[in-house]
């Protein structure tokens, strides 16, 4: 025993040095090899987001390498006369009710994985990672078909729940993951308490799992915000566009409005940054947290 | 905990319910009935009809003046719009074909006439024509474009448009450097060198290396050589020694007189590139010239056809023909044909052209004032229909076509402007796949 402790205060006396090594060694590192690198990335990462505010910013005809003049005259294009107003309002309707409907499905799905043991899970855990190599363009007829049959072809509708089905395996999979981390024993402390189990997932357990919902709500919705194939295939109507169709709408068989193309653009990303800029910190923890046990 | 167990039941009820109402409330939608295999009917002649425009967003505007004027002049029938952007216009058709949802008139290119028609999803149009008040207005050439493309002697297109190579050229630089318009082939190489610095990033052409390569390769080659026709008897004339020679002197400008991004230039980067910057000449068609108009302005550039040979004869290949198609699963077919007529009535056709800058198919609109001032749109119209000038007929009937010209060669014309594989081997294996698709079109027809 006592030669099994001595290494552990050896380990306990040596471990405030470490950081101080680290320190040093960092500071021994010039910032110009830090530094540079970063920079050149950066520059690589961000030229192109120039080009687009460039062109979004600037007088059509203008060869100027600065949005100076600017203007608003593409946003105001796109907005009114491109009708991307109300892709947007269709866009939100589609981002929000997927990332509901495939939190609330994958929340109860996979609290059954996490919780339950039955005879074919690791047959469904397998079929759901497998789903994921069918690509969505595949099903297309299919889904046209069973849409069209239940009177849902031109609805959003039909998008919303083809979004989710493709979300769903990948979203129960993590949330399960989420789940398998809470300790079972602070459910059946609150069992003991008089819980149910249904009020012991509400009081105890979905609190704890905030990041990991997070995680996936954001990952529904930005999949959702961006996908084109589902929109351009089941709605047909103007009205009922979503923004990624309006985007491609703005390209042409010969034709290209640069100008409204980059405001269009920058329309359809400010939601997607804006999310993850508020999110970024429960995103990380989030989709590590459910890495850790699949 | 009594209440909250309540309460969280009450939660899950209406999540429940909620999502329930959601989807309820959400499909409304219709059934998306029609698909190849519905024969349709001619209907009264009266209510609504639904129209897929194939080039939606660009061409929505004055789609919507037309179907306004429709509407004014047949009150009885209303036609609902749909855009389609132009790059997803083919798989929405196929899907449809496939699963239901086809329109009563569609905007169908001769680019995918082929594909669409082979699947028995459209109405042969000949006798429909022969007794309207369209025939013998429009260009017969296209109406010859139009029913090869569609795969033999039906008419499955009722023709708008045509759209016709076209060399742009910038006049302040050729003025600059002293150099004539780029008129014949020979003066479009040597206006190509004289314009090039690349030390002050100036360059003479720029070269479509990316999606949508092979056609103005060919237009070049062709345009080149003089050779007038795609076949010669069961084979292609794509591999012909003039032709390879054509296309190595052609292949040849690019990084000496061209930028070495053209690699992947397809016509979106080509286009912004030359109205951005300082390139002498580029090779598209006329529907960028309202782009070049915005960026250049008037004074700064000017269009023309393809170069002719030196003794004046031009010879280009035939551009894609954009036109209306009925649909066999129509039942409407009688508001359908109504519909086509008027949108390619002298009037309508005008309008529609003049907004997309095209040829109009009608030959009444062809001589209207706007054509007259559009000089790059005035000198198409007169090569399509001039006397020296030769089309070779490329074989868009080819079910194959679209999957040759593009998937299968695009990759092959970087590797040739790479250096990495000789005209002669690219365009034998071009000639190779073409000869075999013909061989199996041959078979079934």
């Amino acid at each position: 025993m006592i030669t099994e402790i001595a290494p552990a205060r050896e380990r306990e006396s040596a471990a405030p040095q470490q950081p101080r090594k680290v320190r040093r060694a960092w500071d021994e590192v010039p910032r110009w090899q830090i530094y540079v690198p970063l920079g050149i990335y950066l520059v690589f990462t961000l030229i192109p987001f120039y080009w687009i505010l460039l062109f979004a910013f600037r007088p059509a005809g203008s060869t100027s390498l600065v949005p100076w003049p600017m203007t608003f005259d593409h946003f105001q294009k796109v907005w009114t006369e491109r009708s991307f107003g109300v892709y947007f309002q269709n866009s939100v309707y589609v981002g929000v009710a997927t990332l509901i409907l495939t939190t609330v499905v994958a929340l109860a799905g996979g609290y059954a994985l996490a919780r339950f043991e039955f005879r074919i899970k690791r047959t469904f855990m397998l079929a759901l990672l497998c789903s994921q190599f069918v690509p969505g363009a595949l099903l297309l007829v299919p889904l046209f078909q069973i849409f069209a049959k239940l009177q849902m072809i031109n609805s959003l509708g039909s998008v919303i729940i083809a979004e989710t089905v493709f979300q769903l395996p990948l979203s129960m999979i993590l949330i399960s993951g989420f789940i398998r981390n809470v300790p079972q024993s602070l459910e059946e402390a609150a069992w003991v308490d008089g819980c149910n189990r249904l009020a012991a997932f509400r009081i105890v357990v979905l609190p704890l799992l905030r990041p990991g919902l997070i995680a996936v709500g954001s990952f529904a919705f930005v999949h959702a915000w961006n996908h084109f194939l589902f929109a351009l295939m089941f709605l047909s109507d103007q009205s009922k566009q979503t923004i990624p169709v309006g985007l491609n709408t703005l390209m042409g068989a010969d034709s290209v409005d640069l100008g409204a193309l980059a405001a269009g653009g920058i329309v359809a990303a400010v939601p997607v940054v804006i999310v993850f800029a508020f999110i970024q910190k429960w995103l990380i923890t989030g989709f590590s947290a459910g890495a850790v046990k699949g | 905990m009594k209440t909250s167990i309540r309460r969280s039941r009450r939660a899950a009820t209406a999540v429940a319910l909620g999502s329930v109402l959601a989807l309820t409330a959400t499909a409304c939608g219709d059934d998306g009935s029609g698909g190849a295999g519905d024969k349709g009917d001619e209907g009264s002649g009266k209510g609504t009809i639904t129209f897929w425009d194939n080039n939606g967003g660009v061409r929505t505007d004055i789609w919507k003046q037309i179907i306004a004027d429709f509407e004014k002049k047949y009150p009885d029938i209303k036609v609902k719009y749909v855009g389609i952007p132009a790059a997803s216009a083919q798989s929405k058709y196929d899907t449809a074909i496939q699963g239901g949802g086809l329109p009563d008139v569609g905007g169908v290119g001769t680019a995918v006439l082929a594909e669409v028609a082979v699947q028995g999803a459209l109405e042969p149009l000949d006798s429909r024509l022969k007794s309207s008040s369209l025939n013998g207005k429009l260009s017969q050439n296209l109406i010859d474009v139009s029913k090869s493309a569609g795969g033999g002697d039906t008419l499955y297109q009722i023709p708008t448009s045509a759209n016709n190579g076209t060399l742009w050229y910038r006049t302040d630089l050729f003025k600059a450097a002293g150099l004539d318009a780029p008129t014949t082939w020979a003066k479009f190489y040597a206006a190509a060198d004289k314009l090039t610095d690349k030390a002050k990033n100036k360059f003479g052409f720029t070269i479509r290396g990316g999606e949508g390569s092979i056609a103005p390769a060919l237009d070049a080659v062709y345009g080149q050589t003089g050779i007038t026709s795609f076949w010669n008897g069961d084979k292609t004339t794509v591999n012909d020694p003039k032709n390879v020679a054509a296309l190595a002197k052609y292949v040849g400008l690019f990084k000496k007189d061209t930028p070495s991004a053209d690699l992947n230039n397809d016509f979106t980067k080509m286009v912004a590139q030359w109205d951005s910057g300082t390139i002498g000449m580029l090779s598209h068609n006329l529907g960028s010239y309202q782009d070049h108009l915005k960026a250049l302005g008037a004074d700064k550039f000017k269009g023309i056809p393809n170069p002719t040979l030196d003794d004046g004869t031009r010879v280009q290949i035939s551009n894609p023909v954009d036109g209306l198609s009925l649909f066999k699963s129509s039942k409407n077919k009688e508001a359908a044909w109504k519909f086509i007529e008027f949108a390619v009535s002298a009037a309508e056709n005008s309008k529609y052209n003049e907004s997309a800058g095209q040829v109009p198919a009608n030959t009444e609109a062809a001589s209207a004032a706007w054509i007259q001032k559009s000089e790059p749109t005035q000198l198409a119209a007169a090569a399509l229909n001039g006397a020296d000038t030769k089309i070779v007929q490329l074989p868009y009937y080819l079910p194959d076509w679209n999957t040759i010209s593009k998937a299968d060669n695009e990759p092959n014309f970087q590797k040739l402007l790479l250096g990495k594989m000789t005209a002669k081997e690219f365009l034998d294996t071009l000639a190779d796949q073409l000869n075999k698709a013909q061989a199996d079109w041959k078979k079934n027809h």
